[in-house]
């Protein structure tokens, strides 16, 4: 790269030469007519961590793909190496020497971590033949250089959630990029593969590679980042030396104002606790494979007490939320609510029976996006405001403007659902599950992808019911959130039960639980509550 | 108040840029007649004016032209009614066929018993085309077979069986055609603009389309349908049967496509012809894809669908072109009318491809 | 028993190559993600183009040409329909469909005066073809000689397809748009344009497909591929998308058609129903698959 070399003689020292920078980039959604990025510069030293923090929806995201040629900015100008480009696809990006890790990893299951990483970049034998030995080749140094613990001609589908990041930087390196951007690398990780990503990150750096990660989780921020860069709102709120400024500083020009640290300690579970969902010795199995999803799995939720699922995704998290609300039917043992068998039990039977639930998918499972926000709230009351068959639309217009008013839900009722942001629809199921609400209520990543004031939001409202003497179940793989709430915390690995813990009694840490969540130990069964 | 401002704001705003797409479409089929008429015909000119103005030229051509969009009024909200479960009954052909051929021999069995005789039959080619459409609905629940594919099949399948029903046993020995006896002159609908076939069948049509329109948006059925369709997931979350929308909208859905049959042969044809229905069952499916599936939107794509036939038909009469090229111009409409850049009247949004 | 049994199998050969050829080409746009329901106009108007272009130039080989560029071009059509103007790609099939059945029509009324059937007498009769010593072999000797070049023209193409998709960076980048466009997109790569050259190529195969049914019969017949098209779909599902399980497929979609024909000459079936065989087998081929994959992803 001969201007590369041209900008270092201009800039003598490595640490000072500027790999990017972006000037007043400008960036306007049309559709939804928001302003994602407002006259936003930043900077990116050749060697150096860059974290981009912020709250959801602050634009993060936003500036990075026009850095990476998926989005065109309005105005502004990018700079690679002190030489002016204008980036419009990815493939000038890789050209330019850089690369992106998305969020979602975007793989091919049923191709080979080889396929996977030279597609759209193939090695080429007899002119027109794809060379799959060399591909695999090529793709095994990278792997043995980084000590990444996958292998060229393993199919994808069979790595986990952790190796197929890996892939995703693998074939960004396959393309000899310098600059490499991450999306919220961790957010599906547990803490030890967290550990092991930042050892990789550390040794991308000792190369001469120049990162950009983009996170809201501080902790991350202090302990692997050179700098930070902070936005909100569409603006770049401040650029600063990690080790000049402290994590309570940096969440406050997160948020725009101080929030402290919400943590309840769990509160002694009430007496007179009855017990309202009991599951005994309950498999999931597939047909195909003879796979339990769910293996043997025993437990019962009491009144009055939130009872924690940790796991990490793809161990049975996902169907436990689906037998306990009847959207998956189990293969062997019995449900049971309230002394009645649910085993073979629809949704419908158990809404009926005074089941709320707040599904993980909220987009796909918890509203109708092309619906109007009226029809995405009225799914269960739609019994209560019709007669003889004929919806009221009085009852319904009233119905809407009691709820949207107790939890200030932003919008109108003939607007469609997709034009909600992320927290109002949190906000819109909230407020309808908790409206038909009896006894039962099953939480399922509550939080994900919130910010944190629609998270404190969530929070207060789970406490609320908890008072009111709800049995809630709560899903969620995020162990801050288990460990905050919960009063009995059960551990998933494979399908199985790894681990249960009594919140209210014994310490537990963040560790601890991402020990068992990784399989790494397990519990006696004796061990039971 | 507010909101109801801006509810109508938004009505309008959607209703013109639909209006756009619709406008396009419609230039595209009149350029491509144009187009037909000047490689086909020896004299264009001539071919066009009848193509153009032959429906408008006396009351006996307009009441006819407005007389075949009843069936297709029909077989529109039916396509409808299944999309708006997320479902698509691709049978219509097979169904009309179906509920005109029960209808027609029906009839004459149940002659004797006089006007209630004549209900019956009409309910029974009702209930032959609703479980012809059925079979798709409750294959879908049962193995999630694609009922775009089963109906069509199923369609074919019944086409041929009726036509071999329609020449071999039932046929009417007293006549050149290949058809059914006539059905007895006092079931017959009455005319209402003489000398045109247009008969009361269109009363029902215009009933139909509010009923629809009622159900859709008032009730708690409609909700539940609009609900499945818009994402399935949800209304299983929210409750909501996923066999009875699966198979229940399919029924409705054949049941409209078996009265458009059914009403064809009591106001039009009166007895079932050899593929007389034959094109209906596809040309509803591009009303109603014009009219996005909105009940109210499908008398006027009707209308406009009856005019490309109807002018066609005069074209043929008083020119030197065949009858097909309406299905040209049909098929070139059914080519575009999905496209949503069209719709949108711009190509802002190929790039994201 | 051998007496009828060989003419069947011969004629199950000749009958599966339409199926084969279009299928392969079906193949294509079924792995890059779309449902391409036109392989039926695909084939009718390569079948019309063929027979009328060999009528007009006297050669059978441009007529074929000209056949495979209607084939295409139209395949172009409804790829650019779909694909670039964004609309719904069955509704697209279909459409072509439609204008196909109807452009047939008008241009035999215009080019002929005719909407009937169509007898070309001075066209040349496709040649067929004749190996000595293969044919000395007992039982298979008969059943691979005294094809016409189309039948072993589909063999090759089988073949050459199975390298396309499985060996080349084409065929990796076209499975990757049917599996995960969007990771295409991530790599800067269009998916539109990996299944626009996969409904050029089913155009291409589906003309040759039409062509030998026309050729071969040396007359145009309305509607001549008669649901052909559907059941190279059929074929498709079948043979679990890949190559060499079409050609399974196709062997027996060939078989049953030629014993049915065999029967309907036996037996006295009304021609409808031999009409609705193909339809009938489409329906219970692909209710069959559902129940399978519904079995196979099953909890419980």
């Amino acid at each position: 790269m001969l201007m590369h070399d041209v900008s270092e003689k201009a800039y003598p020292n490595d640490r000072m030469i500027r790999a990017v920078q972006m000037d007043n980039i400008t960036k306007i959604y049309e559709e939804t007519g928001t302003l994602a990025n407002n006259q936003v510069n930043l900077v990116l030293h050749k060697g150096e961590i860059l974290c981009l923090a912020g709250e959801n929806g602050a634009g993060k995201t936003t500036l990075m793909k026009i850095l990476y040629g998926m989005e065109r900015p309005d105005t502004g100008s990018i700079a690679i190496y002190g030489r002016r480009v204008h980036i419009n696809s990815p493939l000038e990006a890789n050209r330019l020497g850089i690369g992106m890790v998305h969020q979602h990893v975007m793989l091919i299951d049923d191709f080979t971590v080889a396929q996977n990483v030279t597609l759209g970049k193939e090695p080429i034998i007899h002119a027109v033949a794809y060379d799959e030995k060399r591909a695999e080749q090529l793709v095994e140094d990278i792997i043995l250089r980084h000590h990444f613990s996958i292998i060229a001609n393993q199919l994808v589908s069979s790595l986990s959630i952790g190796q197929k990041q890996q892939v995703e930087i693998v074939k960004m390196l396959y393309r000899n990029v310098d600059i490499l951007i991450l999306d919220e690398p961790t957010a599906v990780l547990t803490e030890q593969e967290i550990r092991a990503l930042f050892v990789t990150l550390r040794s991308l750096i000792e190369q001469g590679k120049s990162l950009i990660l983009i996170t809201h989780k501080l902790n991350e921020i202090k302990a692997i980042s050179d700098r930070v860069a902070i936005m909100r709102q569409g603006r770049m709120i401040a650029e600063a030396k990690t080790d000049s400024v402290d994590e309570y500083e940096i969440s406050r020009m997160m948020m725009g104002k101080n929030v402290g640290s919400n943590i309840h300690k769990p509160s002694p579970v009430l007496s007179g606790r009855r017990e309202i969902f009991r599951v005994s010795n309950v498999s999931v199995i597939k047909r195909d494979s003879g796979n339990p999803l769910l293996n043997n799995i025993s437990f019962s939720s009491y009144s009055g007490e939130i009872l924690g699922f940790a796991g990490v995704g793809g161990n049975g998290l996902t169907e436990l939320e689906g037998i306990l609300t009847g959207m998956l039917s189990v293969s062997q043992g019995t449900l049971e609510y309230r002394d009645t068998d649910v085993t073979k039990a629809d949704t419908r039977k158990l809404r009926a029976m005074g089941m709320a639930y707040v599904p993980g998918d909220r987009l796909h499972t918890g509203v109708a996006l092309e619906a109007t926000v009226g029809e995405s709230l009225i799914i269960h009351a739609r019994h209560r405001l019709s007669r003889i068959g004929f919806m009221q639309r009085k009852k319904l217009a009233q119905y809407y403007r009691t709820l949207s008013h107790k939890y200030a839900i932003q919008g109108s009722m003939h607007m469609l659902t997709r034009m909600l942001s992320g927290g109002n629809i949190q906000k819109l199921i909230l407020a309808r599950e908790i409206d038909q609400w009896r006894d039962l209520i099953i939480f399922s990543e509550p939080t994900w992808g919130l910010d944190s004031a629609s998270s404190q939001f969530v929070y207060d409202q789970i406490w609320l019911l908890k008072e009111q003497g709800a049995a809630i179940v709560l899903i969620s793989s995020n162990i801050d959130e288990i460990l905050s709430l919960s009063d009995k915390i059960i551990v998933m690995h494979r399908g199985k039960i790894v681990a249960r813990f009594n919140h209210s009694t014994n310490e537990v840490t963040k560790e601890k639980i991402g020990t068992y969540m990784l399989g790494l130990a397990h519990q006696g069964a004796t061990d039971d509550d | 108040m507010m909101i109801r401002v801006e509810r109508k704001q938004r009505k309008t705003i959607t209703a013109l840029s639909d209006s756009i797409g619709v406008m396009i479409i419609v230039c595209i089929a009149c350029a491509s007649i144009v187009l037909l008429a000047l490689l086909l015909s020896n004299d264009p000119l001539k071919t066009l004016k009848y193509f153009f103005f032959g429906s408008f030229q006396s009351m006996y051509y307009l009441g006819n032209m407005i007389n075949s969009a009843i069936p297709l009024i029909f077989g529109g909200l039916g396509v409808s009614l299944a999309m708006k479960a997320g479902l698509f009954n691709l049978g219509g052909e097979g169904q009309v066929y179906a509920g005109a051929f029960v209808a027609s021999i029906l009839v004459l069995v149940m002659a004797p018993f006089g006007i209630v005789g004549a209900i019956l039959a009409l309910l029974a080619a009702i209930g032959v085309s609703s479980l012809l459409a059925g079979i798709s609905g409750m294959l879908k629940a049962a193995w999630n077979t694609n009922e775009l594919i089963t109906s069509f099949l199923v369609s074919n399948i019944v086409l041929l069986v009726v036509n071999y029903l329609i020449a071999g046993p039932f046929k009417d020995p007293n006549t050149n055609l290949i058809a059914t006896r006539r059905i007895p002159p006092q079931f017959m609908l009455p005319k209402i603009m003489p000398p045109s076939n247009l008969s009361t069948a269109l009363y029902f049509a215009i009933i139909a389309v509010m009923l629809v329109q009622i159900f859709l948006y008032r009730t708690k059925s409609g909700y539940e349908l609009r609900m499945y369709g818009l994402n399935s997931t949800f209304a299983i979350y929210g409750g909501i049967s996923r066999s009875r929308y699966q198979i229940g909208p399919m029924m409705l859905s054949g049941s409209l496509y078996g009265l458009a049959g059914a009403l064809a042969i009591y106001g039009t044809y009166f007895t079932s012809i050899k593929e007389f229905s034959s094109g209906m069952g596809w040309n509803a499916i591009a009303v109603a894809l014009i009219a996005r599936f909105r009940p109210m939107a499908i008398i006027p794509a009707a209308l406009f669908f009856a005019y490309i036939e109807s002018g066609a038909r005069n074209a043929m009469l008083h020119s030197d072109v065949t009858y097909e090229i309406s299905s040209i111009v049909q098929a070139v409409v059914f080519l575009f009318v999905t496209s949503t850049v069209l719709q949108k009247g711009s190509i802002r949004t190929r790039r994201n491809l | 028993m051998m007496q009828t049994l060989g003419p069947i199998l011969n004629s199950a050969v000749v009958i599966m190559t339409p199926l084969l050829l279009a299928a392969t080409g079906g193949l294509f746009t079924e792995l890059s993600g779309m449902l391409n329901i036109a392989l039926e106009g695909l084939m009718l108007i390569g079948a019309f183009g063929a027979i009328v272009f060999t009528h007009y130039s006297g050669s059978m080989f441009i007529g074929i040409l000209a056949g495979i560029l209607c084939s295409m071009l139209l395949a172009s059509l409804i790829a650019t329909v779909s694909l670039y103007l964004k609309a719904n790609v069955f509704i697209t099939g279909l459409a072509a469909n439609l204008l196909v059945s109807g452009l047939t029509v008008v241009l035999s009324f215009k080019l002929f005066g005719n909407k009937g059937v169509v007898s070309f007498v001075n066209i040349p009769q496709l040649p067929l073809l004749h190996l000595r010593w293969i044919e000395k072999i007992p039982v298979i000797g008969n059943l691979l000689m005294g094809h016409n070049g189309f039948v072993y023209f589909s063999w090759l193409l089988l073949l050459l397809c199975n390298f396309v998709l499985y060996r080349t960076p084409f065929g990796l980048r076209l499975q990757a748009s049917g599996l995960h466009d969007q990771v295409l997109v991530s790599l800067g790569l269009r998916p539109a344009h990996y299944r626009f050259i996969a409904f050029l190529v089913s155009g291409f195969t589906c003309a040759l497909s039409g062509a030998q049914l026309t050729l071969n019969l040396g007359a145009y017949v309305p509607n001549i591929t008669a649901g052909k098209g559907w059941i190279a779909l059929v074929v498709i599902f079948l043979g679990q998308k890949r190559p060499f399980g079409l050609l399974v497929a196709a062997c027996i979609f060939g078989l049953a058609d030629a014993f049915s024909n065999f029967a309907q000459g036996s037996w006295d079936i009304p021609a409808d129903f031999i009409l609705a065989i193909p339809y009938i087998l489409t329906l219970v081929a692909i209710i069959g698959v559902s129940i399978y994959t519904k079995r196979k992803s099953r909890i419980g």
